[in-house]
């Protein structure tokens, strides 16, 4: 399990430095899409067997599709220098390096901190993942979901705006 | 409950507000008598009261507590006694002869409808004043007749004279109402009640003669001597003759001015026990007697001369309450209403008969013109002076002088300051009939007067005859139970008395019958030799220069000062200071909102990393200060 | 669990921080987006992790949460772009300045 693990984990690293760093938008777009089934796998891992089925179905199937076709639509440049305007990366960068560096110092030592609740892994073994997900989602959460549902109406109805032509 | 002091305290305020709210749009007749009949429905009730006081008890009625906080009370409650009874009958009898006549000599005029609204108000106020039972209500009622006073002397607001003595007057009879509060902050600071009847009962607890009492009864008067236009606050009642000569009558001659006169004698058990303020007060009375007397010899409008004259009258009644003898300074009061109202109405026919001049030396020459004005002028000019036995002003002013002269130390020679000016008094008042009304009898007047309609001469017929049987009429006895101890100061023999003053006034009737009747030359020829003293009380003295140097132009640089560099600079220029701090940090925020991505997202991401330090270090993960 | 939960943690930060710099540095608004996808996707990481080491299905739904709301995003955002793309402006976030003040 735990070489599993490495593995995964690094094949996740590489992937996300891919998303970073290359220059074509399609390169970046199927680094993506890599890192997503890399994490589909961790779920499993990690005992989210409902979760993985969406990572798939919906992140990487989906969304990620969107992304492809859309890059291959507007098939844009490469970044042509990898020279920002303004001075604001050498921030970001610092900000970033500070912020991964706190966050290892605290997840390294001290991780975890909250009361274990009741759903321990064989718990759910035993009503399967997915029927206890959907359970949760309909009574627990039943209000998020209807505000997400509400959400992605929305989303549809703006996008179909969004989408008609207005610039002839 | 009795009912009738707040009956005549309402008569007048209900007939204010219908001339105040519809007067015009009602019929001016109409106006007028509602106005008029207010008041004379307050003296019917007036002379209800007298009815029951005359059989009964003083009544002290309380009707409905207006104010509590704490253990401070005030209430408003009514005081009705024998002293309270004549004042109110002599403020709406002689009041309402006034509005009588008002309806006539006012019938030109635009604002006919204010101007009974006022003076219906001021009446009111007058009211209040009298028969409130406690100081506070006291107070608002002088106030109130305070405020009356300024509106009608700017009635005819467009005058800027006329607005500049309202002012004037409004001013000193503030400062006159701050000598009022304080006295009463002072009476209640010691003695702890307002009200009249428990501030009688506790008078005597403190020191008789000490600072306390002598600080608490030297502040009235400075009220006193600002609504009677006494030295030194009497410069605005000359000015206030701006106003339409009914409201000289009313106001300044009979009622408003003779506050200050209630206000000592309704204190008398405290002036009794503070005798240096009581000093204080007569002298002030008879020193102002004197003085206004000396320029009402010099002046040549006929309304000042009658202000100063009224000056002077109510200087004998300061005089008279001052050392003691209140029955003699009300029983003046009382006379003095009747013969000054009388000579201000006649005047008022006068000036009306010569198109509003009011400069006696284009007059003269009456007695046919104006015969019923002629008249009764001369009656009142007789009452004034005191001529004896048939005029109610020999009876009270006798009183008054044989009070003073009675009495040992200093009060003896204000008596001989009231004698000499008794004569200065016959000496001027003469003078004024002499060349205003003359004796003469014209055959042909080029002129073409005619005498005022029945509504201008009905109430000054009344009003004189008054002057003459007013003098019977037994205040005396009537108000000695209100100050209780013995009213007849005097001890020498009154007609010897009588005779000297009769003598003075003589006097000054011959000096003025030579002068303005007989030979006006030689008048010409005294004034060239008597110029500096002349042009001096003219001048009345220069006080109001004096005044002006002193007080007026002072407060107006402070005011000037205040207005450029504090207001402009200092308020105005932190206000706009602080609009000018805010203008500069909303132009350096606005450099915030670039408009690219970037930025914000640097701006989140530090905003994170803040968030996780500050959650870190308040967890206590973090090597240095652990904990918050 | 032989893996700890510490490392699944740090995984999710690394993959944030990583997608946090990849934003502040590219210009091209896709690629942006891209790695905002990326920090969610180590969100929906830590969330998992979290659910199940304290035995809990909150976080789990909260992630499935997470994707539905960032599928909508990204279609909203996707049509933005193409809109500027339609233009005929720049593909570069800093040009893109019409928000300014």
């Amino acid at each position: 399990m735990v070489i599993g693990f490495a593995i995964v984990a690094a094949w996740e690293l590489v992937t996300a430095f891919g998303v970073v760093a290359f220059r074509k938008p399609i390169y970046n777009a199927l680094s993506l899409v890599a890192n997503m089934l890399g994490l589909a796998v961790i779920f499993l891992l990690l005992n989210a067997q409902f979760l993985f089925a969406a990572q798939v179905i919906v992140y990487a199937g989906a969304v990620m599709v969107l992304f492809v076709f859309i890059i291959a639509l507007m098939n844009p440049e490469a970044d042509i220098s990898f020279r920002p305007a303004g001075t604001e990366w050498i921030y970001g960068v610092v900000f970033g390096v500070i912020f991964a560096a706190l966050l290892g110092a605290l997840l390294f030592n001290h991780g975890l901190t909250g009361r274990p609740g009741a759903f321990a892994p064989a718990v759910i073994d035993a009503a399967g993942n997915v029927q206890t997900v959907g359970t949760a989602l309909y009574t627990t959460f039943l209000f998020p979901v209807e505000v997400t549902s509400v959400l992605l109406l929305i989303a549809a109805v703006g996008a179909v705006y969004l989408a008609m032509r207005r610039i002839r | 409950m009795d009912i009738l002091a707040p009956l005549v305290l309402l008569a007048p305020l209900v007939g204010f507000l219908i001339n105040a709210l519809v007067g015009r749009s009602l019929p001016r007749r109409m106006v007028g008598w509602i106005g008029a009949g207010s008041i004379g429905l307050a003296f019917v009730f007036a002379l209800l009261i007298l009815g029951q006081q005359l059989g009964g008890q003083r009544l002290d009625q309380t009707y409905f507590t207006w104010w509590s906080s704490g253990d401070f009370n005030v209430p408003f409650n009514l005081y009705v006694d024998r002293l309270s009874t004549l004042m109110i009958l002599v403020i709406t009898g002689v009041g309402f002869l006034i509005h009588v006549y008002s309806i006539g000599y006012m019938a030109e005029d635009p604002g006919y409808s204010r101007f009974f609204a006022y003076m219906n108000l001021f009446v009111f106020s007058m009211l209040l004043l009298v028969l409130s039972g406690n100081l506070v209500w006291l107070i608002i009622g002088w106030a109130a007749v305070g405020l009356s006073s300024y509106l009608l002397i700017g009635f005819w607001f467009e005058r800027t004279s006329a607005v500049l003595a309202a002012r004037k007057a409004f001013v000193m009879n503030t400062i006159g109402d701050v000598g009022m509060v304080f006295a009463a902050f002072l009476i209640f600071l010691n003695l702890r009640v307002l009200d009249y009847q428990s501030l009688f009962d506790r008078v005597h607890q403190l020191p008789k003669g000490g600072t306390i009492i002598t600080a608490i009864c030297l502040l009235p008067p400075v009220g006193a001597v600002a609504k009677s236009a006494q030295l030194p606050l009497h410069t605005w009642l000359p000015d206030a003759m701006e106003g339409p000569t009914p409201v000289s009558a009313l106001i300044h001659a009979a009622t408003m001015v003779t506050a200050g006169v209630y206000l000592v004698a309704r204190m008398h058990l405290l002036y009794d026990w503070a005798p240096a303020a009581a000093a204080t007060v007569a002298v002030i009375g008879g020193v102002t007697a004197f003085y206004a007397a000396t320029i009402g010899t010099a002046q040549v409008d006929i309304k000042r001369i009658l202000a100063y004259s009224t000056m002077s009258q109510i200087g004998y009644m300061f005089l008279a309450v001052g050392i003691g003898a209140y029955t003699a300074g009300m029983f003046h009061f009382m006379t003095h209403a009747f013969f000054k109202a009388l000579l201000f109405l006649a005047a008022g026919n006068v000036i009306h008969a010569f198109h509003d001049d009011q400069d006696i030396r284009n007059m003269g020459n009456l007695r046919a013109g104006l015969p019923i004005t002629f008249w009764t002028f001369l009656i009142g000019t007789l009452s004034i002076t005191g001529f004896p036995i048939v005029t109610a002003g020999f009876w009270s002013k006798d009183e008054i002088i044989r009070a003073a002269l009675s009495a040992s130390g200093g009060e003896f020679f204000l008596g001989i300051l009231a004698l000499i000016t008794a004569g200065l008094t016959a000496f001027y008042m003469f003078r004024l009939f002499f060349i205003a009304f003359g004796w003469e009898w014209l055959s042909r007047d080029e002129r073409h007067l005619h005498e005022a309609g029945m509504l201008q001469t009905l109430p000054i017929i009344i009003l004189a005859a008054g002057a003459v049987i007013g003098g019977y009429i037994p205040v005396a006895s009537f108000l000695s139970p209100v100050f209780g101890h013995a009213t007849d100061v005097g001890t020498l023999a009154f007609w010897g008395l009588a005779a000297l003053t009769v003598a003075a006034a003589a006097v000054g009737f011959f000096l003025a019958y030579l002068l303005y009747a007989r030979r006006p030359e030689l008048a010409v020829a005294w004034r060239t030799r008597l110029r500096p003293i002349h042009t001096l009380v003219e001048h009345k003295y220069y006080v109001d220069e004096l005044y002006d140097l002193v007080i007026v132009r002072p407060a107006l640089a402070v005011a000037r000062f205040l207005d450029d560099v504090v207001e402009t600079r200092v308020i105005d220029g932190a206000v706009n200071a602080v609009a000018a701090f805010v203008v500069l940090e909303a132009r350096e925020f606005r450099l915030i909102e670039t408009g690219r991505v970037r930025s914000y997202a640097l701006v989140t991401l530090g905003g994170a990393v803040g968030i996780v330090l500050i959650v870190a270090w308040y967890l206590g993960y973090l090597p240095w200060k652990v904990g918050a | 669990m032989p893996v700890p939960a510490y490392a699944f943690l740090m995984l999710s930060g690394a993959l944030f921080t990583m997608g946090a710099i990849g934003f502040m540095v590219r210009r091209n608004p896709l690629v942006v987006f891209m790695c905002v996808e990326l920090m969610l996707n180590a969100v929906n990481l830590a969330f998992a992790a979290m659910s199940r080491f304290l035995n809990s299905l909150d976080g789990v739904v909260f992630a499935f949460l997470v994707i539905t709301v960032a599928a909508a995003e990204v279609v909203v955002g996707i049509a933005i772009i193409v809109q500027v793309y339609r233009a005929g402006r720049q593909m570069d976030v800093d040009e893109l300045d019409l928000m300014k003040e």
